[in-house]
């Protein structure tokens, strides 16, 4: 009997010990996402355009709130979260941002760190995967879809060069935390170039912009665009301009047909997929996608997103340095103010007032504006909202899940970003081998609006940036490079003001939480 | 394969392991019995496995027999064993908020949130929602297993405490019949005060504010309330013969709570069936659950207490002609309450178990047992959200179910030798647990008429909206237990148990968990035998290893992917896949050790009865969710073995029984806790890796209009008790010239107490007169703080005029809403749970032999210096509502109850 039972119990044990393994079902192992050509290519390539936009916050370049796009743009001139009475104080969060008066604790700087990071991590996750089971593709394909992730990758690296300065350059999966040291902000600048310039020859010379099989992605006049951006910075980041270079890559993309749309608002309608002067869009669709354009949610005033059927946060607006340079209410306001911002008496769907509390016509009062409207009679009406991207009627989640795409590069950011670099070299009147002058590709984004000529100077230049790409979150970086950055405060009164003569605010600090957790890294100076 | 090992294990002959067939009476309330009901040292206990009497238990074994259980309304289990028993905390989330409520065994010891102690049901293993389904009266008695020394033969699972639930069954006797039941209502007596619609005129006139006046007084706060409803009834029959009986009972539970729309019901069915055969060498027992539970939630508690207080009180009561209530759509954070109410989220949870226990006596001195369970769990949930609130409507339903195999065979020797015995057990079990379900959303709806109802109302379904999901997980043991027994006088008891789980990393499946204790009763020695006052005297001490593996998922050990988004391909959407989170595969077992010190006396003809434990506890490779750097890593969060934690405590029993007499008689049981806990470290190795977690996190913070970042409260600090207030210093209130104040706070922050009472007291008064009793609990906490974010929020009068104010706001005229100590207090209560009063009918009646009346009243008196709703918000749970009193406190009330108990 005994012997038995002995026997019985052994005999469980045994059974069971082949329980342990896992096997799950509703997530699979890695090695069964590449299994073909197609899938190889969706969960390396593919995959990582899930990223460029988000859906959280403080995930994805721009659409999203609290990450890459609000340092770019509230750590500037360009716009202010004020603090209305109760509303948007989240514990001094905007104030620091429009002050400068951030920390290395600060979670905008801690939420780009992350997201970017994240991107490029997975980007070096996708290369180790196309090189192991690079038997499932041609030659072709294999180094097309590399340089389109090597591309992806440096386009990161120099969003983090732009505001973290000196990081570190990470390109395995394998690397170990000790590992991780920071690199000269030159220096990533330098890999950044170089891997661009490496893969261009195996990008696709096609539209991304398009519905087509390169919707979305990173082709080469992406590639193109990102390289005439460092090399329009190059001095802020490796203290050697690169004028020429920027107008030879603007240049080329030109040349593959880009231009500007008669109407400066057809880059922005809904079906701005057609536009053949955006370069780089993030796709959105309220059906088919589940990015997020929440920037309009954000800025519109209660009543006003309310007569769209949608919900505002009243929040966002312009300043009133950007009132002055749009001249808005002179003679000589620009129509682009028109076009990118809501002011004064706002109108619903059938063209009537829309109206506030007391039954009056809610109207928004630009000029008002200041960092704490606590007690102000405009405390929830004033400055100018953004419009920018045409009213989607159709869109869900509080209006943010729209058709609209968001606009990340665009072809008249190339024109100015020529006649700035022509004129940095040779005043308004340097011309380039095709013989247009700087003076002309300035003049060339203004008469699209129907805006009288301006003589080119670097102040013009500056203010045209503005007027032309407000909103699309440049602005931060303009000002860096037009050593304006610190000037921002002349003319505002404020409680705390940072001394930042040293500069230091032109780089944002390191995260708290990554120097934490690890110690090779250096803090930026003045932090 | 495993169900075939499942089958067997109920086919085999053998033992019942559950079963405590103590008789005791069905409504044995009748009995007031004395002091050394807390320890009895002849009553059998089982103790996780095994069993053995008091003598022989040398752990700090907590058991709460029906007479200890609380007498006042009860509505769910839990209730009975609220401040019973020392080092046990039950929160029932701040005025029961859900039937579900938290418990905690010698307060946390892990951060996963794996800190709800393993519920054992009569042997099968449960969770605390399943044993809130189970009616109060089918409850025989509460285990508590507190120290390692007795958790450890759980294994991985008892790290956080073991309760272990005995039900009653038949016994054998004449057919009985019993019922049990209460009735009653609750009346709301306390709400957080808010301007009414004249104050709020002024206040906001004085400001000079636009402000939208609709000429009504609206008190919203009420208007989301209503007088709650309760009733529970219970019937039980049974009987048997000396070979087999048998318990069967159906109870109901019904719960409109004081919050409008906010109702739980539940039905549960038990049947018990036992059965002796082979000359009693064999022992078959049969047990079925069936419970069913309907609950209509509030959706979004905080949201709808935050509109109840802050909406215009200018505004009606009563809806627009079209029947939606009008918004003040500039108070972004809230919605007209009465519209909140509209939503709609439902559950229904469904719960069925089977269990077969089979006890044989193969020779003298050897049972073997064997004992297999099979258990089912259904949740739906279901939720609507109007237009009006939620922009285009929502309707969402799921079906999530989960299944559990359980299943063990032991081996029991015991060989009584002269002077001594000796027991030997050896178990091996298998448990394996599915998951599964799916969920689906669809939204745009142009009307609300259909509710979830008809999900096709709906005109779009976003990507994200539908979903399914299955996980599995199985676990399988081992488990020797030895314990030798001297001349009745030392006992020295062992447990060796190893558990596997397929949870863990490939090289870390096996975990073992040893443990080891004594107890000595010196009264029996014969140089005690003088002292005549000293009824028994008892030192236990114990040593013990346990694990902790319940707070995470299955596949974290494994890389895995999952859809990570659509992009689009060739002009279409494709989903892609992606990794969504780090990977560990060197995930292994969280192991606590826990060394205590008992001593439990009698005195003085068994009226004082005392008991008294020290235990320290050292929780280490605690599994938590990490901070890791990025880069390397993916992602910033890693589910890693790393950190440690300590907790140290003093438990003191104390029972008196002053007053014994024929006619009167007078009990007094306290108990007393002093808890202290310290996260020691959060760094450690991982994969050859020094990593080292940020110093300090956010646990809790404010939530509401201008609170959106920055705004914590209560942090978790390495080398500080878990949950500490992290606040800059307030030096008081400064005036601007306009007349408005602010708050003058300093820059440093600083840490400022702690979330988690260091200090817990139960007691319980009963007094006894002929047929009359009266019965008080009384319940406190000390030594922590709360932070009173309802009162920052609602003295803020920049909140005016979208948002209300309170009281006194306007005369302070505080325009702002920074965090600093300010609104720290104190969080001391001391508070009345109940006062029942109960009548034992003098009957002599030949088919009626017990007859009870009872009335009660719950929540009788908080006395607190807290100057907020009330002290008794989370103090104990690790999660976001932390030590923080955040316009999420329900308005307080009073329940009142008629109970009744028949027994034929």
């Amino acid at each position: 009997m005994r012997k038995y039972v002995v026997f019985l119990l052994v005999g469980l044990v045994v059974m069971q010990a082949c329980s342990l393994q896992e096997d799950p079902r509703d997530q699979i192992p890695v090695e069964e996402a590449y299994t073909s050509a197609t899938s190889l290519f969706q969960n390396t390539v593919a995959t990582l355009y899930a990223y460029i936009g988000g859906s959280e916050e403080g995930e994805g370049l721009q659409g999203t709130c609290r990450g890459v796009y609000d340092l770019q743009t509230f750590g500037s001139d360009e716009a202010i979260l004020p603090t209305r009475g109760g509303d948007w104080y989240d514990g001094g969060l905007w104030e620091q941002m429009y002050c400068h008066s951030w920390k290395a604790g600060h979670s905008l700087a801690g939420n780009a760190w992350l997201y970017l990071y994240k991107v490029i991590t997975l980007c070096n996750r996708s290369l180790e995967q196309l090189a192991e089971h690079r038997y499932l593709l041609t030659d072709e394909d294999f180094w097309s879809y590399c340089a389109e992730v090597r591309a992806l990758r440096a386009i990161y690296y120099w969003y983090l060069i732009d505001l973290f300065g000196n990081v570190p350059i990470v390109t395995s999966t394998r690397v170990s935390m000790q590992e991780v040291k920071q690199s000269s902000r030159e220096e990533v600048f330098r890999f950044a170039v170089n891997e661009l310039e490496g893969v261009m020859d195996y990008l696709p010379y096609e539209y991304s912009q398009k519905q087509n099989r390169y919707y979305g992605r990173v082709t080469a006049p992406v590639a193109t665009f990102a390289l005439a951006k460092l090399m329009l910075n190059a001095e802020v980041y490796s203290g050697q301009p690169q004028w020429e270079r920027t107008i030879y890559y603007c240049n080329i993309l030109e040349g593959m047909g880009y231009k500007l749309e008669p109407y400066y608002t057809s880059n922005f309608v809904i079906r701005n997929e057609n536009s053949c002067e955006n370069i780089w869009t993030i796709p959105m669709d309220r059906d088919l996608y589940t990015t997020l354009q929440q920037n309009m949610h954000r800025s519109y005033h209660y009543r006003h997103a309310s007569a769209y059927g949608f919900t505002g946060e009243n929040g966002s607006c312009a300043t009133r340095r950007v009132l002055e340079i749009f001249g808005y209410g002179t003679e000589d306001e620009d129509p682009r103010f028109f076009f990118n911002y809501w002011a004064d008496e706002v109108f619903d769907y059938n063209g009537d007032y829309i109206l506030d509390r007391k039954g009056n016509p809610l109207v928004y009062h630009p000029w008002e504006v200041k960092l704490d409207l606590s007690g102000s009679p405009y405390v929830e009406t004033a400055g100018a909202r953004m419009k920018k991207y045409e009213i989607d009627r159709n869109a869900m989640k509080d209006g943010t899940l729209m058709d609209n795409d968001i606009v990340l590069f665009r072809f008249a950011d190339v024109l100015l970003m020529r006649a700035e670099a022509k004129f940095r070299l040779g005043g308004a009147s340097y011309a380039d081998e095709f013989g247009i002058t700087a003076q002309q590709d300035f003049n060339a984004v203004r008469d699209r609006v129907g805006m009288p000529h301006r003589i080119i100077t670097l102040q013009n230049l500056l203010d045209e940036r503005l007027m032309e790409l407000c909103w699309e979150g440049w602005r931060r970086q303009d000002l860096i490079r037009f050593e304006q950055y610190e000037s921002l405060f002349e003319g505002d009164e404020f409680s705390d003001k940072v001394d930042e003569s040293d500069g230091h605010t032109r780089l944002f600090p390191i995260p708290g939480d990554a120097m934490a957790m690890n110690h090779n890294l250096v803090q930026n100076p003045g932090y | 394969m495993k169900k075939y090992v499942f089958l067997f294990c109920l086919m085999v002959l053998a033992a019942e392991l559950s079963a405590q067939t103590v008789p005791v009476e069905l409504t044995d309330t009748t009995q007031l019995t004395d002091a050394t009901q807390m320890v009895q040292p002849t009553q059998t206990v089982r103790v996780g496995y095994y069993r053995g009497n008091q003598n022989t238990v040398a752990g700090a074994v907590d058991k709460v027999t029906e007479e200890r259980m609380n007498k006042g309304l009860i509505t769910s289990s839990l209730d009975a064993l609220s401040g019973q028993a020392a080092g046990v905390q039950v929160t029932t989330g701040g005025n029961q908020e859900a039937m579900v409520s938290a418990v905690r065994v010698r307060g946390t010891t892990s951060l996963t949130g794996a800190n709800d102690p393993l519920v054992i049901i009569d042997g099968v293993a449960a969770d605390l929602a399943t044993l809130s389904t189970i009616y109060p009266a089918d409850i025989e008695s509460f285990t508590i297993l507190k120290d390692p020394s007795q958790t450890a033969q759980y294994g991985s699972r008892g790290a956080a405490g073991v309760i272990e639930v005995a039900t009653k069954k038949g016994k054998q006797s004449k057919f009985h019949i019993s019922y049990d039941g209460a009735i009653g209502f609750e009346r709301v007596y306390k709400r957080v005060g808010m301007l009414n619609a004249s104050q709020f005129r002024q206040a906001a006139t004085a400001l000079g504010l636009d402000y939208m006046d609709r000429g009504q007084d609206t008190d919203f706060g009420k208007s989301i309330e209503r007088t709650g409803f309760v009733q529970n009834h219970h019937i039980a029959f049974g009987g048997g013969s000396e070979t087999a009986n048998y318990r069967a009972s159906v109870g109901i539970m019904e719960h409109k709570t004081v919050m409008q729309t906010n109702n739980y019901r539940n039905y549960i069915a038990k049947l018990d069936v036992s059965q002796l055969a082979f000359d009693n060498r064999l022992k078959v027992d049969l047990g079925l659950l069936g419970a069913f539970q309907r609950n209509n939630y509030l959706p979004d508690q905080q949201k709808l207490l935050y509109s109840a207080q802050t909406f215009n009180p200018t505004f009606p009561a009563e809806p627009k002609a079209d029947g939606s209530y009008e918004q003040v759509t500039e108070a972004l954070w809230i919605n007209n309450p009465l519209s909140l109410l509209k939503m709609k989220d439902d559950e229904d949870n469904g719960h069925f178990n089977v269990h077969l226990s089979a006890r044989a006596t193969l020779l003298e001195g050897l049972v073997l047992r064997a004992f297999g369970s099979y258990s089912f769990n259904m949740v739906n949930n279901a939720h609507y959200y109007p237009t009006a609130v939620w922009s285009h409507g929502e309707a969402y339903r799921s079906d999530n179910r989960s299944e559990e195999w359980f299943g063990n065979i032991s081996l029991d020797y015991t060989l009584n030798m002269k002077s001594s015995i000796l027991n030997v057990m050896f178990l091996t079990e298998v448990q394996s647990d599915t998951d599964k379900g799916f969920n689906a959303t669809t939204t745009n709806f142009s009307t609300d008429a259909f509710g979830y109802d008809k999900m096709s109302a709906g005109a779009a379904r976003p990507w994200d909206g539908t979903d399914s999901y299955y996980k599995k997980s199985n676990m399988e043991s081992l488990l020797l237990h030895a314990q030798y027994s001297l001349l009745n006088k030392y006992t020295l008891t062992a447990n060796a148990r190893m558990d596997a789980s397929s949870k863990v990393g490939r090289n870390h499946k096996w975990g073992f968990f040893p443990s080891v204790s004594a107890a000595w009763i010196i009264s029996k020695e014969a140089w005690m035998q003088d002292l005549q006052f000293v009824n028994n005297a008892k030192l236990r001490i114990g040593y013990g290893r346990s694990g902790n593996l319940g707070g995470i998922d299955p596949y974290n050990s494994m890389l895995l992917i999952q859809p990570n988004g659509l992009v689009p391909m060739n002009g279409s959407p494709v989903t892609t896949l992606g990794i969504i989170r780090n990977a560990n595969p060197d995930l292994k077992w969280e192991t606590k050790r826990a060394f205590n010190l008992g001593l439990d006396l009698l005195l003085w003809d068994r009226r004082i009865a005392l008991t008294l434990d020290y235990y320290q506890s050292k929780t280490t490779d605690m599994l938590y969710v990490y901070d890791v750097p990025v880069p390397p890593f993916t992602y910033n969060k890693l589910l890693a073995n790393m950190g440690s934690m300590q907790n140290s405590g003093l438990e003191l029993g104390f029972g008196i029984t002053p007053l014994r007499e024929k006619d009167m008689e007078l009990t007094i049981n306290m108990n007393w806790s002093l808890e202290r806990n310290k996260l020691l470290s959060l760094d450690g190795n991982y994969n050859g890796q020094q990593l080292t977690a940020p110093t300090m996190k956010g646990i809790s913070s404010l939530w509401g209009a201008g609170f959106h970042g920055n705004s914590d409260v209560v942090m978790q600090v390495v080398g500080q008790p878990i949950g500490v207030f992290y606040l800059p210093h307030c030096n008081g209130l400064k005036t601007l010239d306009d007349g408005s104040k602010y708050y003058d706070i300093s820059d440093e922050k600083q840490i400022c107490g702690q979330a988690v009472p260091k200090f817990m007291m139960g007691s319980n008064i009963a007094f006894r007169y002929r047929q009359w009793d009266v019965t008080m609990q009384i319940n406190g906490a000390f030594g922590h703080k709360i932070y009173n974010g309802t009162k920052l929020t609602y003295m803020n009068m920049l909140s005016m005029p979208n948002y209300n104010v309170m009281p006194g706001a306007p005369e302070q005229n505080i325009q702002d809403q920074s965090i600093s100590d300010y609104y720290l207090e104190n969080g001391n209560y001391v508070n009345i749970d109940y006062l029942t009063v109960g009548w034992n009918v003098p009957l002599r009646s030949k088919y009626v032999s017990g007859l009870r009346m009872s009335v009660s009243v719950n929540n009788l008196a908080t006395i607190t210096a807290y100057s907020g709703l009330t002290p008794m918000i989370n103090s104990s749970v690790v999660n976001g509502t932390l030590g923080i009193d955040d316009k999420n406190v329900r308005p307080v009330y009073r329940s009142y109850t008629f109970g009744l108990s028949v027994v034929f």
